[in-house]
């Protein structure tokens, strides 16, 4: 993309972002994991989806920030690096960690990201100050999106469940691609030279639950009608963030016309 | 060799071409991947527009999102509820149609809400009258990319790839979104785009942004675009994906990879030296019926 | 489980630090010229580089496994998916050149060189003004070949390492997409979007992408070889 502009400054701090985002996508995995076992249900896997959302959420932040500077490949790429980074290490985590495998994974995933982030400034020489920072951020988006939906579809923290459930259902393939486009996709859609923070957060919370309506259809199989409840969900939190993302398209757009001529003079 | 495998092969062959057309137009009526920057500057250079502003991502990441999303959807139907794979993939189409549909719309309204400043509104008749012909393109194309995919996983098929179902169409969504971007859309950026510039001048870089707005009558419009893409962007970009399925499989269709594997290797080799040397001929052909830029004054600084 | 380590896993990490390379090395051949390409301004194929280099990566990759389905040998495995990914990424670059031809009515030519170091052509006539050339001319395909070759042989050999390793080839296949696209974004950084082959000056700067995909491979390899396959 030749126009890479962000616009206007942040409002939410990026640490507060990251706070949320790591301590919502943990707190709803463990949640999931926690209420599916102590009632020995698979009703509560859709709280691993919510905590998704919140790291997705911070990944959009993420990815806008380091977007900003004109990466010369597009946004679409560091999307596919944050979950190809989060996808080895949160398998990791999983296969050594047992239930403490998310933390593990999303630590991984994390030191991972900081230390591509440091090598590609150091010797590629990319001088993007908020490098480092921002892989690591979205290495751990990454790694609780895969380990989220993964639990959402198992609806336990189990390797050996997870890798039947998932991995060789191929069910992986929806969450890779819908876990990266909504982290990928906020920024992306809104880029623009009067693109708000607080637009393409909200459109996070929508492409979220996109991925998380998606993984919700793949637990339909494995995890049986319960999945059906994360679909709701999904389907709801969609509705209630693209009406407020339409409603803030509203508030900045030059004018939503029901139809109509080009404006006159242009620029 | 047999006639069941030839004959498949054949099917997935016609599929992909279908496929890659089919890609290549959806990606030309909502403006994705890379013409679209033009289409980004055009409200910047001065040039408001009522032209669709797709920008999901880059084309092999989309497609590769609607391929997984209508495999996943055909799987549990087909494993879950024991559904006809016919039936199953088609419901799946129907579902990535839909989210190739809110992906769309959102991309529109967040890329023109974000040009407030070059005065581009957000028309919502161009989401109502552009995003079903998006939605329909993005069908098609999921539809025969996911049939591809079955063809080559269903355990009661010859090919049985050892990849599961929605990773098969995971990477063939890729791969055509890579095609789509690299054949298909330079029709649509390099020509159409540009209609009001000499037939092969390029784009000058100093006429980045000027892109056509207006039509024969009225304002140009996306459906306008994908009408002239199809006479030979979207067909040629079914020709690549054509190509690729089939002659990927076809080494190992005609050669039994368990006893002659190299022999399928090596006509691969062939066919990528061929390739090679029909890009020469086509080289000097073109060069040859073109001749050099008449403003050709010695060396240009690159 | 931590598995027990033995001289078996090393070598398993050295071949996939070995594929990582080879996918990072094999972009910088793809001639990608990103968006200006698509509107016949550069030269290249008018796509992104992680775009292109996934796409014929991955589809040797699918090659590979059905390869892998039949035999043990670790050639024939991954020069399968080196062919697999060579064919997409010529059948792309011939069609992409009917359109830049027919479509557009550009002939080919690419400006980084004044003369087609495998052909001799002169190129700065056919470079159309205002521009940085057009389509793909056959040091540029030759270059993008070597680069599908590359990053397929890549992507296949990370692939065969890891079901050897866990067995299972969906999770293999999983981590190869994983390391593939890690070493190809890195790649792409180090091109900083456009690139035209080998003649190209920004192709210098490949021991930097060496080096950093060379750790980052190391460490990703590392943590692949531990999973088991859970079975």
């Amino acid at each position: 993309m030749s126009v890479a502009a962000g616009g206007g400054a942040a409002k939410i701090d990026k640490t507060k972002l990251m706070m949320y985002g790591l301590g919502g996508g943990v707190l709803g995995i463990y949640l999931a994991h926690v209420l599916n076992e102590v009632t020995g249900t698979t009703y509560f896997s859709f709280l691993a989806g919510l905590g998704v959302i919140a790291a997705v959420v911070m990944g959009a932040d993420a990815t806008r920030r380091v977007c900003s500077y004109g990466i010369g490949t597009g946004v679409p790429s560091i999307g596919l690096m944050a979950m190809g980074m989060g996808l080895v290490a949160a398998m990791f985590g999983l296969s050594i960690g047992g239930v403490a495998g998310p933390i593990i994974g999303i630590a991984v995933s994390m030191g991972f990201g900081y230390f591509v982030g440091l090598l590609t400034n150091r010797i590629i020489k990319m001088n993007i100050p908020v490098m480092e920072e921002t892989l690591m951020t979205l290495g751990g988006a990454g790694a609780i999106v895969l380990i989220g939906l993964g639990v959402m579809v198992s609806g336990v923290i189990d390797y050996r469940t997870i890798i039947g459930n998932v991995i060789d259902t191929g069910y992986i393939a929806i969450i890779f691609i819908a876990g990266s486009l909504a982290i990928l996709h906020p920024f992306n859609a809104n880029l623009g030279p009067d693109e708000t923070q607080d637009r393409t957060l909200i459109h996070a919370v929508s492409a979220g639950a996109l991925a998380m309506f998606a993984t919700g259809l793949a637990s339909l199989e494995t995890i049986g009608s319960e999945g059906i409840i994360s679909m709701i969900v999904a389907a709801i939190v969609w509705l209630v963030f693209f009406r407020r993302f339409f409603e803030l398209v509203k508030r900045d757009s030059a004018g939503v016309k029901g139809t109509g001529l080009l404006p006159e003079g242009g620029l | 060799m047999d006639m069941v495998s030839m004959g498949l092969l054949a099917a997935m062959g016609a599929l992909a071409t279908v496929a890659g057309a089919s890609e290549d137009l959806e990606s030309d009526v909502g403006s994705q991947s890379n013409p679209n920057s033009q289409v980004q500057l055009a409200a910047q250079v001065g040039h408001p527009h009522r032209i669709y502003n797709k920008a999901i991502s880059g084309e092999p990441p989309s497609n590769a999102l609607y391929a997984a999303l209508a495999a996943v959807t055909a799987s549990v139907l087909m494993s879950g509820y024991g559904m006809n794979a016919f039936f199953a993939i088609a419901i799946g189409a129907v579902v990535a149609a839909i989210f190739n549909g809110i992906f769309s719309v959102t991309a529109y309204m967040g890329r023109n809400t974000s040009q407030a400043r070059f005065n581009q509104y957000v028309y919502l008749d161009v989401l109502r009258t552009h995003t079903t012909a998006i939605m329909a393109h993005a069908y098609i194309t999921a539809f025969c990319v996911v049939s591809i995919s079955y063809i080559m996983t269903a355990p009661w098929l010859p090919i049985q790839h050892p990849f599961p179902f929605p990773l098969v169409a995971l990477i063939w969504g890729l791969a055509i979104g890579a095609i789509g971007s690299s054949t298909g859309d330079v029709h649509y950026g390099g020509e159409r785009e540009f209609q009001n510039y000499i037939f092969g001048a390029g784009l000058n870089a100093a006429n980045s942004g000027d892109i056509v707005t207006k039509a024969e009558a009225g304002l140009r419009s996306s459906i306008d675009n994908v009408w002239f893409c199809a006479r030979f962007g979207g067909p040629v970009t079914g020709m690549a994906f054509g190509l690729t399925v089939f002659l990927d499989n076809w080494r190992t269709t005609i050669f039994d990879p368990a006893t002659q594997g190299w022999y399928a290797v090596l006509t691969g080799i062939v066919i990528v030296i061929l390739f090679i040397v029909y890009n020469r001929i086509l080289e000097i052909r073109a060069r040859k019926r073109y001749g050099p830029y008449p403003e050709y004054k010695g060396d240009i600084e690159a | 489980m931590i598995p027990p380590i033995d001289a078996s896993m090393l070598v398993h990490i050295i071949e996939i630090v070995i594929g990582g390379l080879l996918v990072g090395i094999g972009v910088h051949f793809v001639p990608v010229g990103g968006a200006p390409a698509a509107m016949a301004q550069a030269t290249g194929v008018g796509t992104g580089t992680v775009q292109l280099a996934a796409g014929s990566g991955l589809t040797g990759l699918l090659s590979a496994g059905l390869m892998m389905n039949y035999t043990d040998s670790i050639f024939l495995v991954v020069i399968s998916g080196a062919v697999g990914a060579m064919i997409m990424i010529d059948a792309t670059m011939i069609v992409g050149n009917w359109v830049y031809i027919y479509g557009v009515g550009a002939p080919l030519a690419s400006a980084k060189a004044n003369y087609d170091p495998i052909t001799k052509d002169s190129q700065a006539p056919y470079v159309a003004p205002g521009t940085v050339g057009q389509g793909i001319p056959t040091v540029c395909f030759v270059s993008g070949t070597i680069g599908g070759l590359l990053g397929g042989a890549g992507g296949s050999l990370i692939y065969y390492v890891l079901l050897k390793i866990n067995g299972d080839p969906g999770l293999s296949a999983f981590f190869a997409i994983g390391i593939f696209v890690v070493n190809a974004v890195i790649a792409s950084y180090n091109i900083q979007g456009t690139i035209e082959g080998f003649h190209d000056p920004k192709f210098k700067r490949v021991p930097r992408a060496f080096q950093v995909c060379l750790v980052a491979s190391l460490i990703i390899a590392i943590f692949a070889v531990l999973i088991s396959g859970g079975h």
